[in-house]
């Protein structure tokens, strides 16, 4: 598979009240093109720093970050990198610059250069993407949180990125909002064929990836398919993480001497493994 | 309360006056504003007057909205032509005399003049505002300043722009907070509605430092955010939205500076 | 006689106002003291502004609401002492935070209800020492805390008035596993302490189960239900016809019902359900 995103060796280091502190640290990674991928982690893990690494927002101390095979240190492809891989952060209300919903989708193409009409045709269909066109002309303090947080989605596909990476898009959102910016997330990934990178600290959310990264102090503890990953249930309770209910189910079964794996997280799958455990 | 302030004054409506160009109508308006200025006849302060009424109607906005702006400055208008009546030729006729104050004839057609122009500019600028959106406006500034690109401030006019954008879209958000930084503070026994100047304005402390700290995490984070999406300082930037002159804008035009003709024939014939 | 009553609360916000606020009508409810109360209900149903009616912090349109038997706006110029029998946390309450150090900071509701000296001083203290404040942060300033423990000060600033009601408005939102726990724990170490009354405002069906002895369900402003926590689970369909959900494990169990194993519908925390099936797996093998 070709790699959309090489870290090589990096080691991240800042600097508070003159004491060194590295967050990551000879860190290594690679991210396939078309994937993906779930990075779960406790707050404090690094894996919001790994994420500004990703494009380049934060340049490692040493080693390197390869976007496309471009370095993310070279300052001359700065833009480049960031249009390839674009960001989506936690408070939607912090990354919407206009007034009206589509002049902020607007924001990012418009720096680009592009053309109006160009432009234009970019904005429309990147909110269809998102299904918020019908909110064009809103103000974005009249949304909901998860329309507010497609509408930042719609921001950066409209720069046509090859690569997404949201950090913890969903913390600050209800239920309803959850679902929605992950059904938006996995339609973009399988059908617009964007390398999708999503940081989160809810297992759930892991469930359609193709594959589930665990860090823990600036390291990869686990790093598998999400089945492998959620099977390790104590390994992912031990570092912190948020195990939903139906894998702590399975889980304290196991505890409690039955004998089922905890690989699965939907409702259905679970019971069906709950009654052929029953019937063994 | 917070929650009461309207920002921006734009009152929805299909009017021509809605329509025009967001540029033709700032360079207009302040136009009218000029020759509102430059009657001083009694023949021509009518006209002027009239023209600026049937803007108003045109506008379709209510003239309740009109009269409220009004409103909130009538006392400094009043103010005006009161001064104003003291300071009359005494030739033009003395009305009445108190102490060393002398009210004369000239001293209250100045008094008129006065209100009635600082009344029309209010009513203009308020068929602006009421007519335009706070973002077109935004945007109509950053296009007419932007001939200054040519003498070297092309960053200043960027920068000048984007921060208006910023600020339109934050006041909301900063408006909210603030109601929710008191509410949380009046929950913990706060009280902002009592007591003299000094202790109100203590009380302000535990509203104001939160504000402000979470004002600085949130530009903080809206920078990066800017970042993440290109932003270059404006070098290389297009615009998606593109503003086009049309034959309406032309017409009015054409109108408001027959306006302007007509009041300086009123003003040299009569 | 209910400790809080709200009778026929109605609030209706301007129709000019720019903000979307979730009205309320018509609601009635008894709150008993030592009560845990869940409030459920999807964003815009009316759980902020029916919370914010119980401290007086909003003026109900019509209706009244009763503490130990008095309308609390009798007497408008004393509703500041009605908020410090009714404690109000807000959402993320750690950007509430102002004072320089977290000993001012937590001082400041008790002082804000004329306590001085000692007794002011007793008070933190004693709310420090109930909630696990540690001493050696009572010097710092709040801003150089972790996330968590800033919400713990945040928390004990509103505990410190000692109310005798204390809603939460979503107390664990964005904190991890760890935070959660030790939010749960301090609500339940006050409660312990005081025998105070609480009201959780939360979007968790699963935290719900664990925590609420009876739950309230807003819908568009109206009450929908209000009853014991496994009645309300019971009505499963009820529930999801106003976009909201019983818990995962019941979830579970409808599921294993339908592939036609025989469980029970009253499931609703993991304990119970590892418990029922653990008999069910052992009557098979008896």
């Amino acid at each position: 598979m070709e790699k959309i995103i090489e870290v090589k060796n990096v080691t991240y280091e800042y600097t508070d009240e003159e004491m060194k502190i590295a967050v990551l640290r000879n860190f290594s990674l690679d991210i396939e093109k078309g994937s993906f991928t779930v990075i779960l982690g406790h707050n404090g893990s690094g894996k919001s720093t790994l994420a500004k690494l990703l494009n380049g927002l934060f340049k490692p101390t040493s080693g390197d970050v390869l976007v496309d095979g471009i370095n993310t240190k070279d300052e001359e492809t700065e833009i480049e990198v960031k249009r390839r891989v674009g960001m989506v952060f936690q408070n939607p209300d912090n990354q919407l610059i206009a007034s009206v919903v589509e002049e902020d989708v607007a924001f990012g193409p418009e720096n680009l250069g592009l053309s109006s009409e160009v432009i234009r045709k970019r904005v429309d269909d990147a909110l269809k993407t998102v299904d918020m066109y019908e909110y064009r002309k809103s103000s974005p303090h009249h949304l909901s949180g998860g329309q507010k947080q497609r509408v930042a989605i719609a921001g950066i596909i409209a720069m046509e990125p090859e690569c997404i990476v949201l950090d913890e898009p969903t913390a600050m959102l209800d239920p309803k909002g959850r679902a929605e910016i992950i059904k938006t997330v996995t339609q973009l990934n399988k059908e617009k064929g964007i390398t999708v990178v999503l940081i989160t600290h809810y297992m759930e959310e892991a469930e359609n990836a193709d594959r589930v990264i665990v860090m823990n102090d600036g390291e990869i503890i686990a790093d598998s398919l999400p089945k492998k990953v959620f099977s390790q249930v104590e390994k992912l309770k031990n570092v912190g993480l948020d195990v939903p209910q139906t894998t702590e189910l399975l889980y304290m079964l196991q505890k409690n001497g039955f004998n089922i794996d905890t690989d699965v997280i939907s409702i259905k799958e679970t019971a069906e493994k709950i009654k052929s455990c029953l019937e063994e | 309360m917070l929650k009461d302030i309207t920002f921006g004054q734009y009152y929805e409506g299909n009017s021509p006056v809605h329509k025009t160009d967001p540029r033709a109508k700032i360079v207009l308006l302040i136009a009218m504003i000029v020759f509102v200025f430059l009657a001083n006849n009694i023949f021509s302060v009518v006209f002027a007057a009239l023209s600026v009424f049937t803007l108003m109607y045109i506008s379709g906005v209510p003239l309740r909205m009109y009269a409220k702006n009004l409103k909130a400055i009538l006392p400094i208008i009043i103010f005006t032509a009161f001064i104003n009546v003291f300071y009359g030729d005494k030739n033009t006729g003395i009305v009445f005399e108190v102490w060393k104050l002398t009210v004369t004839w000239g001293g209250i057609y100045r008094a008129f003049f006065m209100a009635t122009r600082i009344i029309l500019l209010i009513f203009i600028s308020s068929a602006l505002t009421y007519t335009t959106t706070p973002n077109d406006l935004t945007d109509a500034i950053e296009r007419l300043l932007s001939p200054l690109k040519y003498v070297g401030l092309k960053s200043a006019v960027h920068i000048l722009a984007m921060m208006m954008t910023i600020t339109l879209r934050f006041i909301p958000t900063l408006i909210e907070e603030t109601e929710k930084i008191m509410n949380a503070q009046k929950a913990r026994g706060a009280d902002l509605e009592n007591g003299n100047l000094k202790q109100r304005v203590k009380a302000l402390i535990p509203i104001l430092i939160p504000l402000l700290i979470s004002a600085i995490r949130r530009s903080y984070e809206l920078a990066e955010a800017m970042e993440c999406r290109c932003y270059n300082g404006g070098e290389g930037r297009q615009r998606m939205k593109q503003l086009h002159f049309s034959f309406r804008d032309y017409i009015a035009c054409g109108v408001v500076f027959a306006v302007g003709a007509v009041i300086i024939l009123l003003n040299i014939l009569l | 006689m209910a400790l809080l009553q709200v009778k026929n609360l109605t609030h209706s916000y301007g129709g000019s106002s720019p903000f979307v606020h979730d009205a309320v009508s018509n609601i009635s409810l008894d709150i008993e003291k030592g009560e845990i109360i869940g409030i459920i209900g999807h964003t815009g149903s009316g759980k902020s502004t029916l919370v914010q009616h119980l401290n007086g912090l909003l003026k109900p349109t019509e209706g009244q609401i009763l503490l130990e038997d008095k309308d609390i706006w009798e007497n408008p110029k004393e509703i500041r002492k009605v908020r410090s029998k009714v404690g109000l946390v807000f959402q993320y309450p750690e950007y509430q935070l102002f004072e320089e150090t977290v000993y001012a900071d937590i001082a400041f509701g008790p002082k804000n209800m004329g306590l001085s000296g000692n007794e002011l001083d007793k008070r933190v203290r004693d709310i420090c020492r109930i909630i696990g404040v540690k001493d050696e942060y009572l010097n710092k300033s709040p801003f150089d805390l972790s996330g968590g423990e800033k919400r713990r000060v945040a928390i004990a600033g509103v505990m410190a008035m000692y109310p005798q009601i204390i809603i939460f408005d979503e107390p664990t939102a964005g904190l991890d596993p760890a935070g959660r726990e030790t939010v749960i724990k301090i609500i339940n170490d006050y409660r312990r302490e005081t025998g105070a009354t609480v009201i959780v405002v939360s979007h968790s069906m699963e935290d719900m189960a664990m925590l609420a002895d009876k739950l309230l369900v807003l819908n568009d402003g109206k009450l929908e239900m209000f009853d014991s926590t496994e009645k309300v689970f019971s009505n499963g369909d009820r529930l999801r016809k106003i976009g909201l959900n019983v818990p995962i494990v019941t979830r579970v169990f409808a599921q294993l019902r339908n592939l036609g194993v025989d469980v029970p519908e009253d499931v609703f925390t993991v304990e119970k359900a590892v418990e029922v099936l653990k008999k069910k797996a052992g009557e098979k093998n008896a």
